[in-house]
């Protein structure tokens, strides 16, 4: 057993930050050691998480695609060729989990307006009666207001300019000093809600 | 924190707020479930790593099954298909299995912070263990094929007991 090998022993990732640290904590899960999958866990649950929802899934939904996604993980961590590419891996399963995970009659619901309308209050993002600025509550609700497309990739955009998940940028290929046309449409978008909402200040 | 490409230009700046409120907003807002780290902890403290993910078929895709009873669960893999019914019996369950393509398949139920429980599908692919304990629960399914040679395993989500 891996944990009897390396208990007491200091972690390969230990002071390694970001990518680094998740490329260190690949190579040690793949030689058995348990404490290094259970640092990305809960290093990367959050990404995947992120993903998840940014494509559409109601949490509960979530919960299962990406539990299932790290579950995958298990067997390809031999095959993923640079460990470096571990948050890139992840980004492009838990799309592709989410997309396979939408029944037909969540497809067929999603192309209806008014359907999506109704399913709006059930399925759309949580309560904002946390926030305690009103700015906030507009921008929230100015963002529930987006298209899927947008906010997945808004979501995105967001996740990337994590300075821990810089990798994904690059899986994505999302060079910094550049929005996008795509993305910028979306914040013209975004911008226009927020206006609706009473205004951007 | 976040650094977000920032454009020299008004509009640059702009978007360049309104990502990081948003930013913001979303890890407040939407953070992940609670106890969802230590759930998927437990579930890949597995002893053999070459597993295959059994995947949740929701019959009703609008309605997550969560908390309550439960009632019966399918789970499907390539051609594998795994249907367990769970039955509430005090603070603990009686599980109900099924097992498609039959064969005399292993099955172990783990259960958070409590002992697994195994036992051995019959010839029809049914098997039931009468007394598992309540939490997270996994399923792990190692197949056998005609002859009873082991072959592949079989791993599904946790759910919530």
């Amino acid at each position: 057993m891996g944990d009897l090998r390396t208990a007491g022993e200091r972690p390969p990732w230990e002071g390694l930050d970001g990518i680094d640290r998740h490329a260190a904590c690949v190579v040690a899960a793949r030689d058995g050691d348990r404490r290094a999958l259970d640092v990305l866990v809960a290093d990367l649950t959050p990404l995947v998480w992120h993903v998840a929802r940014g494509h559409g899934l109601d949490r509960s939904t979530a919960e299962d695609v990406v539990q299932t996604v790290w579950l995958a993980l298990l067997r390809h961590l031999d095959r993923l060729l640079e460990p470096r590419a571990l948050a890139g891996w992840l980004v492009v399963a838990t799309r592709r989990e989410a997309q396979r995970t939408w029944t037909p009659a969540r497809r067929e619901a999603a192309l209806s307006d008014e359907l999506a309308e109704q399913l709006e209050s059930e399925y759309g993002l949580p309560e904002d009666a946390a926030l305690v600025d009103d700015r906030d509550h507009r921008l929230w609700r100015a963002f529930g207001r987006l298209s899927q497309r947008c906010q997945e990739l808004l979501r995105l955009t967001v996740l990337a300019g994590r300075a821990e998940y810089r990798a994904v940028a690059e899986a994505l290929h999302m060079p910094r000093g550049s929005i996008g046309p795509t993305r910028g449409r979306c914040l013209n978008t975004l911008r226009t809600h927020l206006d609706a909402e009473g205004g951007s200040r | 924190m976040n650094d977000i490409d920032p454009r020299d230009d008004r509009r640059g700046q702009e978007d360049t707020a309104v990502l990081t409120e948003l930013n913001r907003l979303v890890y407040q807002l939407d953070a992940p479930p609670a106890g969802l780290v230590e759930r998927i902890q437990f579930a890949v403290a597995l002893e053999d790593l070459d597993v295959e993910v059994a995947r949740w078929q929701r019959t009703d895709s609008l309605a997550g099954v969560r908390g309550g009873n439960p009632g019966t669960i399918t789970f499907t893999v390539d051609n594998l298909t795994l249907m367990v019914n769970f039955t509430p019996s005090g603070a603990r369950h009686r599980i109900d299995g099924w097992l498609v393509p039959a064969g005399e398949h292993t099955v172990e139920v783990r259960v958070a912070e409590h002992e697994s429980s195994t036992t051995k599908a019959d010839d029809g692919g049914r098997f039931v263990l009468a007394d598992v304990p309540t939490g997270t629960t996994q399923i792990v399914v190692h197949l056998v094929d005609a002859r009873g040679v082991p072959g592949r395993t079989v791993v599904t989500p946790t759910i919530m007991l």
